[in-house]
């Protein structure tokens, strides 16, 4: 079974918003949920403006997962980290964990109360039957069992965001990287020994990206 | 074409030469501009941004809501290693062995009874407002350790034997009983400070007491007032003190609707979960005295009254206080009187 992976390019995202809004219509999230999100280091400076879209990352040790009181958290065969809502008793202990801010909480009730926990599914729905009215109401699309892959990487206008099949997408910037003609600074050879010649520039090979 | 590290770079390389003296070195924070510096050096290469990433601060986002401008943050593992480590393995292990600690002087020891016979003649020892101060906040606070141990400890204990789907309704129910108990809680807090702190004040003889356990090992009496240095302990350092950090650090948590952070919660969390595990092993040492352990204290918070063979032996420096005042009196509040009330007043 793949071992579904999502991949931000920093080199590529323009901070269009674009995944959020495929995510928010895709999925019909409740209002105040924010399942993606584009966050902008170093906004506004020239050459050093980076962006990337974090959503739930599916951990192989999920965090989340591993706090939860009620353990409501399950990883599907494509490694797809999944929650059961009909378990889930909003503590709020899985967006204290979580590194990425994945788990959003509706507001239930006074004084912030939180009702159940909402997140990116990868549009894998979540344990109800699969594209039943059900699954959707609760987690939103399940598009993987339609074949598709999540709904956010797909609208991606420059692709910089990537969704599927953690081998091929890392055969993907892999490829990426390799043509940005750039690999030993990427990879650290320029930070261990110094930048090479003055004035020395990167092979300037066609195709780059 | 041009590539946009290119066009970077001399965007730098401008900057760089008007910077020292238009100041816009002060105007780049120091993570941009080296990201900045490092993309002219080293195209492609963005630790500086990674290193910014990993800080934990918050960048720019459209997204609302509270540190949605932070990419990563690594507290939260932090906060996870400490709670299914050290408080759930050692926290959940000092619970269970002072109880059988305390079940295994039961067994050796057996309940303490009153050396001579009881008398017959009762002592009005708690008064309606403070039995009802004292129960308030022992059933409170029993079903907060109950509702609390269940988040801490029911996936490993209780949820492999009922299963997922009672297991997660009863713990929701635990949720919001823990979650609305609590305030009553902190408030019966206040009221029992306010009533009992008067007879609490450290007194002569508290060291002797503390030095012999109270004789709970030789049973031989210390005298003592209205509490022993036992109850005072239990009373500054359990109600007092673990009473105040844990509502302090409960409402931390219990309100996520003041913009505080997850740092905040976890730290919260931890002091709460500390502060709640220490609170209950103490409570099982004073539930056990009131209760099994030594005959004669349950029915003094049920009831109001002790016997004066108890009151002689357990609280001497008390009775007799209370002789000379003539306090086998009648409850105030027309509470429960046991039979024995009526004749304890006849033979004054």
């Amino acid at each position: 079974m793949a071992r579904m992976k999502f991949l931000c390019d920093a080199e590529r995202c323009i901070e269009c918003n674009g995944c959020v809004t495929a995510c928010k219509n895709e999925n019909e999230v409740p209002w105040g949920v924010n399942r993606r999100r584009v966050v902008t280091i170093n906004d506004g400076v020239i050459g050093a403006e980076k962006s990337m879209s974090v959503a739930c990352m599916h951990c192989s040790d999920a965090p989340c997962m591993a706090v939860c009181p009620v353990d409501c958290f399950y990883r599907t065969e494509d490694g797809v980290v999944l929650h059961d809502k009909d378990l889930c008793i909003g503590c709020g202990y899985c967006f204290y964990a979580c590194p990425f801010g994945a788990p959003q909480f509706p507001q239930a009730g006074a004084f912030g109360m939180r009702g159940k926990m909402d997140k990116c599914t990868f549009c894998a729905g979540g344990p109800e039957a699969d594209r039943s009215e059900s699954e959707f109401k609760k987690y939103g699309r399940n598009r993987l069992a339609e074949g598709k892959l999540p709904a956010c990487a797909e609208m991606c206008s420059t692709k910089a965001l990537l969704g599927g099949d953690g081998d091929v997408i890392a055969d993907i910037y892999r490829e990426r990287v390799t043509r940005r003609g750039k690999g030993a600074e990427v990879w650290g050879w320029g930070t261990a020994y110094g930048p090479g010649k003055p004035g020395a520039q990167p092979p300037a090979a066609g195709g780059k990206s | 074409m041009l590539t946009r590290t290119h066009l970077a770079g001399w965007c730098f390389a401008l900057m760089a030469l008007v910077a020292p003296s238009a100041g816009f070195a002060q105007a780049a924070p120091g993570s941009a501009q080296q990201q900045a510096e490092r993309a002219a050096t080293q195209p492609g290469n963005n630790a500086p941004v990674w290193r910014e990433v990993r800080s934990g601060q918050a960048n720019y986002t459209t997204a609302q809501g509270r540190e949605a401008g932070v990419l990563v943050q690594s507290s939260g593992d932090t906060w996870r290693q400490i709670r299914n480590g050290p408080i759930t393995v050692y926290g959940g292990w000092l619970v269970v062995l002072v109880a059988l600690a305390i079940a295994a002087f039961y067994l050796v020891r057996g309940p303490i009874k009153t050396h001579d016979r009881p008398t017959g003649n009762l002592i009005y020892r708690f008064s309606v407002v403070e039995r009802w101060a004292h129960w308030t906040l022992a059933i409170s606070f029993c079903l907060l350790a109950v509702t609390g141990l269940t988040i801490l400890f029911g996936k490993h204990v209780l949820l492999p034997v009922i299963g997922y789907t009672l297991f997660a309704w009863l713990t929701l129910l635990g949720k919001n009983v823990h979650n609305f108990v609590g305030p009553i809680f902190m408030a019966s807090i206040v009221v029992f400070f306010l009533i009992f702190v008067k007879d609490n004040w450290p007194s002569k003889g508290d060291l002797t007491w503390i030095a012999s356990a109270g004789g709970l090992f030789t049973g031989k009496h210390v005298p003592s007032g209205r509490f022993n240095a036992g109850e005072k302990s239990w009373f500054w350092m359990g109600v007092v003190f673990l009473g105040i950090v844990s509502s302090v650090s409960g409402l931390v948590l219990l309100f996520p609707n003041f913009e505080q952070l997850r740092l905040t919660m976890q730290q919260a969390h931890v002091v709460h979960s500390v502060s709640g595990i220490l609170f209950m092993t103490l409570s099982l040492g004073h539930i056990y005295v009131g209760t099994i352990g030594i005959e004669g204290s349950y029915q003094a918070m049920r009831t109001g009254y002790v016997d004066e063979s108890w009151a002689k032996e357990h609280h001497e420096l008390w009775y007799e206080d209370a002789k000379k005042q003539g306090a086998n009196r009648p409850a105030a509040g027309g509470g429960a009187v046991p039979a024995g009330a009526a004749q304890a007043r006849r033979d004054e």
